[in-house]
């Protein structure tokens, strides 16, 4: 019983970097619909930053967190002015298509760089232990990061002039524009902040675990769950989603072989879909 | 006639294939309200979302305070003081009336004076300041309208355009608004004022254009274009 309990928690803070990935794709997605595919690669973008500035730069681990959100935001702000900001307003295949390619051609980036085999960044930080049951420091730093950075995405979007405007453009972007808001910078940033919002989670998950070039994939498709756990568009909403989908993993994990919980998530995700369109925790949009 | 605060020459828009305006002029001076009058799918609306930037136009001029603004962004004009008020109100439902507010005077200029611009808005709406923390969504109708034109009023408007005040509302909630209008209109606010209800547009303000179909029709005094009997022509297309 206390095993399970200790999985349940491990898989809570797990969750909550999964949730703080989700924030970034539902960020950008409710601010301007776009549906961001070059997200995973920009989870791989946070782990391999993790891995340079750790092994061979020799700066401690959690240093690369601040680094990779203002890396990460900048790499945003370029990729938007590349491949985003002509394809805003449009039909939503051709956002898909285009952050898509963005996708291969990161992906292709790292893989002539470092190609696909696996890499390890060591980050010690002292466990827990409770009852015989050990909880890894990583993983309790990471959820802890993940925790944080969320408030502080918080306190932007609702305690700033800019973070207004950004929940303002998402509401009405003709409307914010005759404010006198210029809301084509403001989605440029706002993409930033959702890919900066994704790199982050990945230095954070390359902290817990062995990484590839490929990684990518199955986070963004864990984001999409949370996403719809969470509901479009809400940042609270994706890391409780986050938190939820962690749980269910830990739940899981006792019980059943590991390759099957990638059918269990995807059997909720289906789930949700159909029992719940509008997110299970969407209390924002009325 | 004092100073023209906004000139609009030739003026042509239109969405995808189909052109809307073919050659809208009109003048409006500081101090004044004047009101763009025609039938539905006129291009009333149009001309002022040409005017504002909301959509581009494509061909003709825009000349703001002797400046020509024809292919500046909206906001951009909104800075300038160049303000719409958008048809349907078009608030931020989700959002606080006062962070509406707030929105609304987002530009660097309207900013350094957003506290005191905020008290008179308040004072001339207080039913906002009782409501400040309530979600704009959830107002009705004629709330709605008072909101959007404090938010316009918010930008520190050089000439603040309204479209289709009256939209929607009832009669009550529409003669309160006249009377804010003239009050804006005595403490020196210029009006550029689009209104499906010909008469109050007519009694509101000092000057009206007529267009049809896309062009001029007429134009002149208010108390002289309202006896025009052409008037009826261009709103039933006789």
């Amino acid at each position: 019983m206390i095993g399970i309990l200790a999985s349940v928690i491990d898989g809570i803070l797990i969750g909550a970097v999964y949730g703080l990935a989700a924030m970034g794709l539902t960020l950008i997605w409710g601010v301007m619909n776009v549906i961001n595919l070059a997200h995973g690669a920009i989870v791989v973008v946070g782990m391999f930053v993790l891995y340079m500035l750790v092994s061979a730069l020799g700066l401690p681990a959690y240093g690369a967190v601040p680094v990779m959100i203002v890396l990460g935001f900048v790499i945003g702000i370029g990729l938007y002015w590349i491949g985003v900001h002509r394809m805003i307003g449009r039909p939503e295949l051709m956002s898909l298509l285009s952050t898509f390619a963005l996708n291969m051609v990161l992906i292709g980036l790292g893989t002539a760089w470092w190609t696909t085999s696996p890499y390890n960044v060591q980050v010690n930080m002292p466990s827990v232990s409770w009852r015989g049951y050990t909880f890894t420091g990583t993983h309790i730093t990471a959820a802890a990061l993940a925790v944080v950075i969320a408030g502080l995405l918080y306190l932007l979007l609702y305690h700033t002039r800019i973070g207004k405007a950004v929940r303002a453009v998402a509401t009405n972007r003709e409307a914010a524009e005759l404010c006198g808001i210029p809301t084509t910078q403001v989605l440029a940033m706002a993409f930033g902040l959702g890919v900066a919002l994704a790199g982050v989670s990945g230095t954070l998950i390359a902290t817990m675990f062995p990484f590839t070039v490929l990684s990518g994939e199955a986070y963004q498709l864990k984001s999409f769950v949370v996403t719809v756990l969470g509901g479009l568009g809400n940042p609270a909403g994706a890391l409780m989603g986050g938190i939820a989908l962690g749980l269910i993993e830990g739940l899981a994990t006792p019980f059943m072989p590991v390759s099957w919980i990638p059918i269990v998530e995807f059997g909720l995700f289906v789930f949700c879909l159909i029992a719940f369109p509008r997110g299970i925790f969407s209390f924002t949009k009325a | 006639m004092s100073e023209i605060l906004l000139q609009v020459e030739g003026l042509e828009a239109g969405y995808g294939d189909v052109q809307v305006l073919w050659g809208i002029s009109l003048k409006v001076a500081r101090g004044t309200m004047t009101t763009l009058l025609g039938a539905n799918g006129a291009g009333k609306t149009t001309s002022l979302r040409a005017i504002t930037g909301a959509m581009c136009p494509r061909g003709g001029k825009v000349v703001f305070a002797g400046e020509d603004v024809t292919w500046l962004p909206a906001h951009a004009k909104a800075a300038r003081g160049l303000v719409l008020v958008p048809e349907g109100r078009q608030l931020f439902n989700n959002m606080s009336v006062e962070e509406n507010l707030e929105m609304g005077a987002y530009s660097r200029r309207a900013r350094q004076h957003f506290r005191q611009q905020l008290d008179h808005v308040y004072t001339m709406f207080p039913r906002l300041k009782e409501r400040r923390n309530q979600k704009s969504g959830t107002f009705s109708g004629g709330e709605q309208q008072m909101l959007a034109i404090a938010r316009g009023l918010m930008a520190m408007p050089e000439i603040l355009i309204i479209d289709e005040l009256s939209l929607g509302l009832a009669p009550v909630v529409v003669q309160q608004l006249a009377e804010t209008l003239k009050g804006l209109k005595a403490s020196g606010v210029t009006v550029l004022l689009v209104e499906q209800n010909l008469h109050l547009a007519l009694a509101l303000s000092d000057y009206a254009y007529v267009i049809a179909e896309g062009r001029p029709f007429l134009e002149g005094p208010s108390a002289e274009v309202a006896a025009k009997p052409e008037i009826r022509q261009a709103y039933l297309g006789l």
